[in-house]
């Protein structure tokens, strides 16, 4: 084929072309010289997930409250605890009747000022065009007098003050007739490319104060090595979620800081309580012990997770102090002598002489959670349990319409607002939407019935602590780890904050020098 | 010849409503619905009566026949309904992705021609040579490599390491470069050989052996006889890869953040925003029909013995 001898060396040339551009060039790499600060105060942010709108009532993807466009009456701070933001305050009696007092001297960045009139015309148009963000509320009535905003629910929702922090409910100016939402938030939007950027210009008339950046810019790439190279690139100062494989690189590079953090996302192994071998609490602790946690945080997901002990992260106070979690194949045998099951020569067999064979479903766009199904079907196998997996395509959807599984990994925020009663009703309520393993125990749904009543924050809290502590006693889910949030940027960044609610990414106090 | 044109057009018409029949069945066969998405099951606590209430809202508790009369209906007053999760009219959303699609089609397209007709045109009249070898080589290496990969390749190129281009979004002809580049390349990669092949199957022909018997100039022989009379299977492909460049993009969109059709629609696809995806199927059918009906006059001006044909008796 190759009779010139130029063209014999066509394949290597070209071979090494693509070798070189693969490899990490010194010009490739993030050097001191890179890291200089933008002159104009200006700090870009590239995002994970692309939106296709920034309307605070529509986006699924929070891109206004993120990008400091939008504010909503209540917010979770660092320690995930409820705070004042546009409401100075706010007190319920009963979990039904709700006052909240309007922060004064607020102003949209239209000009108009924020009273109580225009935060009810706000809510009522999240409430029109988003069916999630009505169901969340259960709002019947709303008053306005001056700043006094008066909430009457449909029902005592004692969480009421806690889905407020729903970046979905921010407050805009609905007479506003801009494109571009007119919220309160530190920047305000100066111009949107549909799924590509938002661009933003500091809020000189912010009601909290200094805002430090002039300008800002909020981009979004969905995928991760284009992410990484577009930091590389200097086309963002700060990155969200870099490849979990390029961390090495960025910590190694004095000129980056990289912060890991878990995130209050937890994966899940949830059990079909519809399967007569699942029903038996031994049988589920058993499956427990054949979970290696600490192989999935720092094996499978190269340490940006951390083992996960509960549904909720430890520093919620409705946490309990667990004993520590471990992969224990005797501990696993043990529990199924428990169950009544026989285990001969290390195999386990039901009390009818079965062996198990089960169906463990999983799904590809969280790329952990098949190599989780893998870890757990081999260390199934040294019990001589057999586990076929299958993948689908969309877990949802699946879970709640067939039942020929048996095991399933999941994944879900489980206090997304800071308040545990939304997984707990979810997930555990014979009515609950995530209830996908069909979980139906009597005395469980009795405390969470007490909880969805209670109004004091410390009756709440302890009712909260006992419903996952009999959680954790029946093993009615295993949780397997909570992913790590991973965020890189330039040391000339300052006072950025990586929250583990992945709400609020560009605050006033950020600033680059 | 107006009775022609009604014809054609009640032809047209069926095959709308077909497709859209069609689409609309396959589309209730796969299993699942929004109203997990729109309710957002993941972020707030929702009871299943709650889920069954708004798929009754929705009207997705109801027969298919039903669902369809409703949605042909609205079809019938230019209404293409509102996407389910965005609560946005779908022609605007459209026609707010449609400009970028376009776009990067014409952006890759060219690119694809830029590439592809002087190696094809190359490699046909050295045959054998090493230009031609030099192409089959590139026909090789540019179908094989996998268009994701080639546009990170080029991001480490051009952004990272000579940084003269974005290596994302759009708003410039800069931002185009680098993902038309990634799409024109690997279609230039097929182009090649298929020009190369009409060529030579043209210059086989008697009527380019008469040229060349009365003396005519390999130059015109090429243009005006050979070059054109290869085109005839190059274009009907060409209208192929325009069909596919306007839906069929959905990494490159990923890669690039670029905002096109390709990444709209499969999301939609995900959360079964209905009236998204019937939309879309719609306004696709409609360009694809009038890229074949463009490419079928085209026909006759690059071969006008296809006109004569058709007027001829048979």
């Amino acid at each position: 084929m190759f009779k010139r001898p130029y063209l014999k060396l066509f394949i290597p040339a070209v071979m090494a072309v693509m070798v070189a551009a693969c490899s990490s060039s010194p010009s490739g790499s993030l050097t001191s010289s890179d890291a200089n600060a933008p002159q104009d105060k200006s700090v870009t942010l590239l995002f994970n997930v692309q939106s296709s709108s920034i309307d605070p009532h529509t986006d699924v993807n929070y891109t206004a409250v993120r990008a400091g466009v939008g504010e909503t009456l209540v917010k979770v701070n660092k320690d995930l605890k409820l705070e004042a933001w546009l409401a100075e305050k706010w007190n319920s009696k009963d979990g039904q009747h709700w006052t909240f007092n309007i922060r004064p001297g607020v102003k949209f960045h239209s000009g108009k000022p924020v009273d109580a009139a225009a935060v009810k015309a706000s809510m009522e148009r999240a409430q029109k065009l988003n069916p999630s963000v009505k169901n969340a509320l259960h709002i019947r009535d709303i008053q306005a007098n001056g700043q006094i905003l008066k909430v009457t629910t449909d029902r005592p929702f004692p969480e009421f003050a806690s889905e407020l922090v729903h970046p979905n409910t921010a407050v805009i100016d609905t007479s506003s007739t801009d494109a571009l939402p007119s919220g309160t938030g530190p920047f305000k939007a100066a111009s949107f490319r549909v799924g590509s950027e938002l661009n933003l210009e500091r809020n000189d008339q912010y009601w909290n104060g200094e805002v430090k950046l002039k300008q800002a810019r909020f981009l979004f790439n969905e995928d991760a090595n284009a992410r990484q190279l577009a930091f590389q690139a200097k086309d963002a100062d700060i990155v969200y979620r870099p490849p979990i494989e390029s961390l090495d690189l960025l910590k190694a590079d004095s000129t980056v800081k990289v912060d890991s953090l878990p995130s209050l996302r937890t994966h899940q192994l949830i059990y079909n309580m519809n399967n007569n071998d699942l029903k038996k609490t031994a049988v589920r602790k058993a499956f427990d012990h054949l979970i290696n946690r600490d192989e999935i945080a720092n094996g499978i997901m190269s340490g940006q997770g951390t083992p996960a002990q509960g549904p909720f992260l430890s520093g919620f106070p409705f946490s309990p102090a667990y004993a520590m979690k471990k992969f224990d194949l005797s501990a696993a045998r043990d529990s199924f002598k428990q169950a009544g099951y026989s285990v001969q020569d290390s195999k386990v067999k039901t009390p009818d002489g079965q062996a198990l064979h089960l169906t463990l479903l999983t799904y590809q766009s969280r790329a952990e959670l098949p190599l989780i199904s893998q870890l757990i079907q081999a260390n199934a196998k040294e019990l001589g349990i057999t586990i076929d997996i299958r993948q689908v395509d969309n877990i949802d959807e699946y879970l709640a319409a067939h039942q020929d599984w048996d095991l399933a990994t999941y994944s879900s925020i489980t206090a997304p607002r800071g308040d545990a009663s939304y997984f707990l009703n979810a997930a555990y309520m014979p009515e609950g939407a995530l209830n996908y393993g069909h979980v139906h125990l009597p005395k469980l749904e009795a405390v969470i019935t007490k909880l969805n009543r209670a109004v004091n924050e410390e009756q709440r809290n302890k009712l909260a602590l006992e419903a996952v502590s009999m959680i954790d006693q029946e093993t009615l889910q295993s949780f397997l780890v909570h992913p790590n949030n991973v965020v890189a940027y330039r040391n000339y960044v300052h006072n950025w904050v990586t929250s583990q609610s992945e709400y609020y990414l560009l605050t006033q106090d950020l600033d680059v020098d | 010849m107006l009775k022609s044109i009604a014809k054609k057009l009640l032809e047209l018409v069926l095959f709308f409503l077909i497709l859209s029949f069609v689409s609309f069945c396959l589309l209730k066969l796969v299993p699942g619905d929004p109203v997990r998405s729109i309710l957002r099951v993941d972020d707030v606590a929702v009871s299943n009566q709650q889920i069954a209430d708004m798929r009754s809202q929705l009207g997705l508790d109801q027969s298919l026949p039903v669902q369809y009369g409703k949605w042909l209906v609205q079809l019938l007053q230019f209404d293409f309904g509102q996407s389910y999760l965005t609560q946005r009219p779908v022609f605007a959303e459209f026609m707010e992705k449609l400009p970028y699609t376009l776009l990067l089609t014409g952006g890759s397209l060219f690119i694809m021609l830029v590439i592809a007709l002087p190696m094809g045109t190359m490699a046909a009249l050295y045959r054998n040579r090493w230009i031609d070898n030099a192409s089959r080589m590139f026909a090789l290496i540019g179908s094989s490599i996998p268009s994701f990969w080639l546009g990170l390749l080029f991001i480490e190129w051009f952004a990272v390491k000579l940084r003269i281009l974005p290596s994302m979004g759009e708003g410039t002809i800069f931002h185009l470069v680098l993902p038309s580049l990634t799409l024109g390349l690997a279609m230039a990669a097929v182009y090649v050989r298929m020009i190369r092949a009409s060529l030579i199957e043209s210059s086989g022909q008697d009527f380019i052996k008469a040229a060349q018997a009365r003396g005519i100039s390999p130059a015109r022989i090429f243009f005006r006889h050979m070059f054109r009379h290869s085109l005839v299977p190059l274009i009907t492909v060409f209208s192929e890869s325009i069909g596919s460049l306007l839906g069929g993009t959905v990494v490159i969109e990923v890669l690039f953040a670029y905002p096109g059709l390709g990444k709209w629609i499969v999301d939609a696809i995900a959360a079964r925003d209905y009236p998204i995806i019937q939309g879309y199927t719609l306004f696709m059918a409609v360009f694809i029909v009038c890229i074949n009906m463009t490419v079928e006059l085209s026909y006759r001006w690059i071969n006008p013995e296809m006109a004569l044909k058709e007027k001829r008796p048979s």
